[in-house]
């Protein structure tokens, strides 16, 4: 769906080019009205000076040429003309008509009418004429004619001059339009940005720091964000008790079989039934804890501190056992994972390469193109490449010779998938054993 | 050694503080948070073992305030909150060691037995000196190879005395360590223990300060 913010650039800028539009041609009009109307009065004052000169020599209107000075009357074709048409049918031009008339003139009354024709050589012509009645009584028409170049020239610079005028006026509706987007979609990204913090510090938003508009909606987020963390919180909770409501009788009846193993009975049937109900059970409890994990968290997670806790208790761990961990982190990773799930990932894939390491442990996390890399390394025997597909199915457990039930890696694949996450089983280049990365992708990573 | 074990169900007590009883321990037991913070805050324990899930109150706030009152008696917690945060978050808290249920008994023990050595600065298991050779897994001793039978009190005075070589022991500090919390507490007997094992041992390894304790020079 289209975005606000694009939303308002569109229609604002849809509204911004609407209203230029409409004002430019409406000005165009007005402007175009007011030259026609100045280039109009001009030649009606035309009109009155050859009126004017006519009614002077009404009995040798030949002499009308003499008494008109403006030399444009006197240039062939120079664009500005004159007609005189006496009652005998005896027409008078200018000299710049040169041996032509003017096109026929009809419709002519003894009011002064403007009209655009077309004149010699196809030239657009505006030519005001009118029938004049002299004080003897006699009828003549006058007529004044002068081409429309010079009007549409001035019409064309007023148009050029006007434009940057408007393209000012556009320019700033848009910035205008981009200010007021900004300004109107500001508090969501405050709430975005402030979601996104507040989940981190587990707090409430305050309805009060957003406008009136957007106050219901913070309502309803904290609501959501209160009943999200209720159903994390149940789900551990839940997770917790079950754990203890069914591991400590799982360790009584483990010590009494113990016992009684020790006393001779043989107990070896129902102490390994007893080790597969611990394992399943483990598993068990991990899927509950994990059930609403993944698309409920939105907490980030400072990675760096997680791996820097785990290494604290691995390398104290290795060091008892006369080995030794390598720990090297990117300072600042931040991850959309609960720090609950993300360090049972690692911890469980950190405690497989103790028990399998003869030496050296590297435990690296850093930031790459698509994402962040986990990487845990270990000296020890490796898995064949033929039987990695098999490790990382679910339950697989390959070997039983050291302790522990062998579903750390299960319980670690099975929290990665609900994070889109990936874990793929290598050699290690440097230590010569297993290495296992975890790419955690781009998205977990984002603020 | 005293120790508290702080863990609320009744039956996995007996068979943790029966084990620990048959190595020369002497247990006490706490069956709600309130009860083991009271007992840890004010008895001189060697060591804990504290449960995070007890009822009243949880382990983790009693550990805590432990720390930030100056306890620095050594502390396993023996919890069914098997996540490795859980884990990091117990040590962070100061315990020295962590153990998940479902357990092995012989693994708590050899546990309880690495951290009070640990807390006593000693590496080896073993106590050898003058012939004698006392086992600190076991509670076991031998003189010139020949096995000596100690009683349940006599391994816990041995005990206490060989974890804190070099240190004088006051008869009262003695009794706080290998009498139970309820137990009938009767500085005299000590003299009555240190006497046996005099006689089963040798004269010269208990040395008496008079009117000061007891000491057992380093091995």
């Amino acid at each position: 769906m289209l975005s606000l913010r694009s939303r308002a650039w569109i229609s604002g800028g849809l509204s911004a080019l609407v209203a230029v539009t409409i004002g430019t041609l409406l000005l165009y009009s007005f402007l175009d009205q007011r030259v026609l109307e100045r280039f109009d009065r001009t030649l009606s004052e035309r009109h009155t000076q050859i009126v004017v000169a006519l009614s002077n020599v009404p009995d040798d209107p030949g002499q009308l040429a003499e008494l008109i000075f403006d030399p444009v009357y006197q240039t062939p074709f120079s664009g500005r003309y004159w007609q005189v048409t006496g009652p005998d049918g005896q027409t008078y031009t200018s000299a710049s008509l040169f041996e032509a008339t003017l096109p026929d003139l009809i419709d002519i009354s003894d009011t002064l009418t403007v009209a655009d024709s077309v004149g010699l050589e196809t030239e657009q012509l505006r030519i005001a004429r009118q029938l004049i009645t002299l004080e003897d009584g006699s009828t003549w028409t006058v007529a004044v004619a002068e081409g429309r170049a010079g009007l549409i020239a001035d019409r064309a610079e007023m148009r050029r001059s006007l434009l940057a005028a408007f393209g000012l006026v556009a320019l700033i509706g848009v910035v205008t339009v981009l200010l007021q987007t900004a300004a109107i979609v500001r508090p969501l990204d405050t709430l975005r940005k402030d979601v996104a913090a507040r989940w981190d510090r587990d707090e409430e938003l305050v309805e009060t720091d957003y406008p009136e508009e957007v106050a219901p909606l913070v309502g309803d987020i904290n609501t959501l964000m209160q009943r999200n963390r209720d159903i994390i919180s149940r789900s551990r909770r839940q997770a917790a008790d079950l754990a203890h409501a069914l591991k400590t009788p799982s360790a009584i009846l483990r010590n009494e079989l113990q016992s009684l193993s020790e006393k001779s009975h043989d107990m070896d049937r129902a102490l390994d039934a007893l080790d597969r109900v611990d394992a399943q059970l483990g598993r068990s409890l991990a899927r509950v804890r994990m059930a609403n994990s993944g698309e409920t968290t939105f907490a980030r997670t400072d990675l760096s501190n997680s791996v820097n806790r785990l290494s604290r208790l691995f390398s104290a761990m290795a060091s008892r056992d006369g080995k030794h961990l390598t720990t090297v982190c990117d300072p600042d990773l931040g991850i959309r994972v609960d720090a609950q799930d993300i360090e049972e990932v690692l911890g469980n894939l950190l405690d497989n390469a103790l028990k399998w390491c003869r030496q050296n442990i590297a435990f690296t996390a850093r930031q790459v193109a698509q994402g962040i890399e986990v990487i845990i390394e270990d000296d020890g025997p490796g898995i064949a490449e033929k039987d990695r597909p098999e490790a990382v199915q679910s339950g697989a457990r390959l070997d039983t010779s050291k302790p522990g039930t062998g579903l750390g890696l299960a319980i670690a694949i099975d929290l990665l998938e609900v994070y889109d996450a990936t874990l793929a089983l290598e050699q290690s280049r440097t230590l010569g054993g297993l290495a296992v990365r975890i790419l955690l992708p781009a998205r977990l990573t984002r603020s | 050694m005293r120790i508290l074990l702080a863990e609320d169900e009744r039956v996995l007590c007996d068979q943790i503080k029966k084990l620990l009883t048959a190595e020369g321990r002497v247990v006490d037991v706490a069956h709600d948070g309130q009860e083991a913070c009271f007992l840890g805050a004010t008895e001189p324990y060697d060591m804990i073992i504290l449960d995070i899930g007890l009822p009243m109150r949880d382990g983790t706030s009693i550990l805590k305030e432990w720390r930030g009152n100056g306890i620095t008696t050594p502390v396993l917690i023996l919890t069914a909150r098997d996540g490795w945060s859980d884990r990091v978050d117990g040590l962070d808290a100061g315990a020295d060691d962590y153990m998940t249920k479902p357990f092995h008994l012989p693994e708590l023990a050899a546990r309880v037995r690495a951290t009070l050595r640990r807390s006593s600065g000693r590496t080896n298991p073993l106590f050898l000196k003058d012939g004698i050779v006392f086992d600190t897994r076991s509670g076991r001793a031998t003189k010139d190879g020949v096995p000596v039978d100690l009683t349940a009190q006599e391994v816990a005075v041995l005990s206490y005395l060989i974890h804190n070589a070099g240190r004088l022991i006051s008869r009262t500090e003695l009794s706080e360590h290998i009498y139970e919390y309820d137990a009938d507490r009767d500085s005299n007997t000590i003299a009555v223990f240190i006497n046996r094992l005099r006689n089963k041992l040798g004269a010269d390894l208990i040395q008496t300060m008079r009117g000061r304790g007891y000491m057992i020079e380093p091995a």
